[in-house]
């Protein structure tokens, strides 16, 4: 999936939705030059919690009868943040438990809504974020294949031409015609990640799932990573392991309560995080 | 500080009003329809899974498409024919609206789950969420297809004539299937809120099921509340489909306009109101 990055393209901003940018297939989108896959503009996010919390008519309609107005209680998991990942470049994200490393990964991907702020996205997204969310355990391999692809907006003749190769890759040659119920854990997370990153993606989001498989399928896993920032393709990396954000990441970025921490070099940040660690932790509860 | 304090934590009083967010990428920046046209191919996907899945590990398979509405008209016949004497040829009678009621019941209570069933993928993939009920309700379309072949079989069998009235089939079918959507996209947005919407529904589907003439003539209901079924879609969207069957003439053209206006109408609220509140819906599946 070789694409250069085409230059010349003069506009900052992305075309206005609806115009041939939006609607063409990605596959055939021209890159643009030099701009950031991922440009974050002071994005924050609000729950209001007096409101998300009802979960049953009785509840809502007790709280109406109530009367008077609930106490507006409003956490903000994200707040003021600010960064852009460029072609080819590896990004950190760390943090403690809470900091909202996964609820930034989950509005990158388009799934939790930005209250404030502008969140761009240039290109194709592969949310790593649970691999094979969206399987079915009653299908086969190889209807899973299909399925979990189009979930991830890939068209069905790119996932038709690349079914061997997935299947390689995820060394399930002959169990593909199997339904996945009779799948082990590690064997669907292979062809999870096999499938999120076969189709070219411009765009990477891993959540901690370097763990999947075993020591000889994590070589391959790493190989292809290292392939794909020979591609040109952003990665953004959540993850406690402190080891592999130092070894794969140029830049990284530190949350403490939902705010920009720290944002630089990964050493600086990660030696910015060390610091903190042990010292303080976040009180706020996991999105 | 003025530009920074929007962005705050708001300190009780009224919370600031927050700058409109933006959130663009390439596979949402086109609006909700066209959004979820870019996702048809995951449509398509959804519906083969719910055909294929429904009778997986059942000897008799697909077959049972085509043998349920049997029975279920075979049961009518036996249990109301002599009731309903009146009406001529019953099972036919029966099992035109009965498919209809089918492709409605069953997309809408289907549609009302599939948002929350797919809470696990809503929360670890971007999806256009509207496709789950779509596809619930699509699925039930793909299903009363196949089952009009036994509804040809069996009026081959009684030797029913297959007329030009039949032509007029697909505009109740497009009636039916938008009405369906609209309630499908309702209840579901409702249901991701109040999940007691799911049991009130249950049990008032059960009631509307037999407040509307599918097994028995509209004929026998009491002149002094004959006005009542002007006020349910679903008398005049089956009406609409019965008719050219069973009769073998054009349907009223009255029903068949109000169906089809009631069914946008419901539409257009359906999905309206789902993609007002979609974006809240992350917080609750």
């Amino acid at each position: 999936m070789s694409r250069g990055w085409k230059l010349g393209r003069t506009s900052r901003l992305l075309q206005p939705p609806g115009t041939d940018h939006a609607t063409q297939d990605p596959a055939s989108e021209p890159r643009v030059g030099l701009q950031p896959v991922l440009d974050i503009t002071d994005l924050s996010v609000r729950l209001l919690l007096h409101r998300e919390r009802t979960r049953s008519l009785r509840e809502y309609v007790i709280r109406i009868l109530k009367g008077r107005r609930v106490k507006k209680e409003e956490f903000w998991p994200l707040q003021e943040i600010s960064f852009a990942v460029k072609p080819g470049e590896s990004f950190g994200v760390i943090g403690p438990n809470g900091a909202g490393k996964s609820t930034l990964l989950k509005v990158i991907a388009g799934i939790i809504p930005p209250s404030v702020g502008r969140v761009v996205v240039r290109g194709r997204i592969a949310p790593l974020i649970e691999l094979g969310a969206g399987f079915d355990a009653y299908l086969t391999g190889r209807e899973n294949i299909f399925l979990y692809g189009s979930l991830l907006g890939f068209p069905q003749k790119e996932l038709e031409r690349r079914l061997d190769r997935i299947v390689r890759f995820a060394e399930l040659e002959e169990f593909i015609d199997v339904p996945l119920m009779n799948y082990s854990v590690g064997m669907s997370a292979r062809l999870g990640f096999a499938i999120a990153t076969d189709v070219g993606p411009d765009l990477l989001l891993i959540d901690e799932v370097f763990s999947v498989g075993d020591a000889a399928f994590q070589k391959k896993c790493e190989k292809r990573m290292e392939l794909f920032k020979a591609k040109e393709v952003a990665i953004v990396l959540v993850s406690h392991d402190l080891d592999i954000i130092r070894k794969t990441c140029s830049r990284a970025l530190f949350l403490r309560h939902g705010r920009l921490a720290a944002l630089g070099p990964t050493d600086e940040v990660v030696a910015e995080y060390e610091r903190f660690s042990g010292v303080s932790r976040s009180p706020n509860p996991q999105l | 500080m003025r530009g920074a304090l929007r962005f705050g934590r708001s300190t009780g009083g009224d919370a600031p009003a927050l700058q409109p967010a933006v959130y663009l990428a390439d596979h949402r920046s086109s609006g909700p329809f066209l959004t979820l046209l870019r996702y048809r191919e995951l449509l398509r996907q959804l519906v083969i899974r719910e055909v294929k899945l429904r009778y997986k590990r059942s000897v008799l398979g697909f077959a049972w498409t085509v043998l349920s509405p049997l029975f279920a008209m075979a049961i009518f016949t036996m249990v109301f024919s002599k009731i309903f004497g009146a009406a001529p040829n019953y099972p036919l009678y029966v099992i035109t609206a009965l498919l209809g009621w089918n492709l409605f019941s069953l997309g809408t209570s289907r549609g009302l789950d599939s948002v929350v069933i797919n809470g696990p993928i809503i929360r670890k993939v971007f999806v256009p969420k509207a496709i789950f009920p779509v596809a619930a309700v699509a699925s039930q379309v793909v299903n009363f297809l196949f089952s009009l072949v036994p509804l040809v079989l069996f009026m081959v069998a009684i030797g029913a004539g297959f007329g030009w009235s039949l032509l007029w089939l697909p505009i109740p079918l497009f009636s039916l299937t938008c009405f369906a959507l609209g309630i499908a996209l309702l209840l579901g947005t409702f249901n991701v809120f109040f999940r007691d919407v799911k049991y009130f529904y249950e049990a008032g589907v059960m009631a509307w099921f037999y407040a509307t003439p599918v097994f028995y003539p509209a004929e026998i209901v009491p002149d002094r509340f004959r006005f009542l079924l002007h006020f349910n879609p679903m008398y005049a969207l089956l009406e609409s489909l019965r008719v050219p069957i069973y009769r073998g003439t054009a349907p009223p053209l009255g029903l068949l306009i109000t169906g089809l206006v009631i069914s946008l109408l419901t539409l257009t609220i359906g999905w309206t109101i789902f993609h007002r509140l979609e974006s809240r819906f992350i917080h609750y599946v």
